[in-house]
């Protein structure tokens, strides 16, 4: 059996559309569909990962290092089912223009 | 070729489109009925029926008959209306305004402190507020029937009135007279048409007069 000799200059890589395996896309970022945003109080968080496995979009994740889940404010679309599902009562949805910043400014939607 | 004005209403898609479209032909009827031209059209090019997603709908007024065809996106607002105040933060909703534009934004916040959120506001003429959510009581008013093919629930029902009620102060292109006939909730438009408040700004060279 032989392998197919691809010049270095054609080489396209698999699937042909995005480094895979990534964890979020560049070119759809949803943070400007936000209404309410999820904010956590770490002390009530009793780790259970119920907005880990529930979020549509993978937005929540476990950071390991800190022993914390995390917050992807960059892909949220504000749908609040985390809120809803979550255990402890730890998340609590906060209107979005009571923060600075937190949304990525698009010129046109997309 | 009269200048024509071009108004886009940005708005949330499903929850609240249907009020959009409803600011977008009520102020087009409402114009109508004064002996202007006028074109209202859905957004073109947005894919609105996803929820929350920010979606677009014109209105343009002249005197004399418009003109521009096949044109389905208002590339130079005059007249910006945010239904949804949180949009101003993720969209640039003043791109392609010219110099002294109008903006109208939904919300119960300062004018100073909605400004904070729009870094291109020197070209602003008039910022104008109103607090339709309290006012109308109706954040959301569905499409009865299909998807709006038949609609029952009449024009102007939920937030839409008051935001029509402060577009006519502000804007002055058309009379309150001729919107009471048009929307459903009299009461809310007038409401809208007294709370509304207004900033302008000192602007040399633009052609605009914004009242209110």
């Amino acid at each position: 059996m032989s392998t197919i000799k691809v010049p270095k200059d054609r080489e396209v890589p698999f699937g042909a559309v995005t480094p895979a395996p990534v964890t979020s896309q560049e070119l759809f970022i949803t943070s400007n569909w936000r209404i309410v945003r999820p904010v956590l109080d770490r002390e009530k968080c009793a780790l259970c990962f119920q907005c880990v496995m529930s979020c549509p979009d993978s937005c929540w994740s476990f950071n390991e290092e800190k022993e914390e889940v995390e917050w992807n404010w960059r892909y949220c679309k504000g749908c609040q089912i985390c809120i809803n599902e979550c255990a402890a009562e730890a998340l609590s949805a906060v209107p979005e223009l009571d923060f600075p910043d937190g949304v990525v400014r698009l010129e046109k939607p997309f | 070729m009269a200048k024509v004005t071009e108004i886009t209403v940005w708005t949330r898609g499903v929850v609240m489109d249907k009020e959009a479209r409803d600011i977008a032909n009520g102020f087009g009827k409402g114009a109508k009925m004064e002996g202007k031209f006028i074109q209202a059209f859905d957004n073109y090019e947005d894919l609105p029926d996803r929820v929350l997603v920010t979606t677009r709908k014109y209105v343009r007024i002249s005197d004399e008959e418009i003109e521009m065809k096949y044109v389905y996106t208002n590339d130079h607002p005059d007249v910006v209306v945010v239904v949804e105040p949180t949009i101003v933060k993720g969209i640039n909703v003043l791109r392609g305004m010219p110099e002294g534009g109008l903006l109208i934004i939904n919300t119960n916040r300062p004018i100073d402190y909605m400004l904070q959120f729009i870094p291109n506001r020197d070209r602003l003429g008039a910022v104008a507020t109103v607090d339709a959510d309290s006012i109308s009581g109706i954040r959301t008013v569905d499409f009865s029937g299909s998807e709006g093919g038949v609609d029952a629930s009449g024009l102007g029902a939920g937030i839409s009135a008051p935001i029509l009620g402060a577009m006519s102060k502000v804007t002055g292109m058309v009379e309150k007279d001729s919107l009471a006939k048009v929307v459903s909730d009299v009461a809310a438009m007038e409401r809208g048409y007294n709370e509304v408040t207004i900033q302008k700004f000192r602007k040399p060279r633009a052609s605009y007069f914004w009242g209110g």
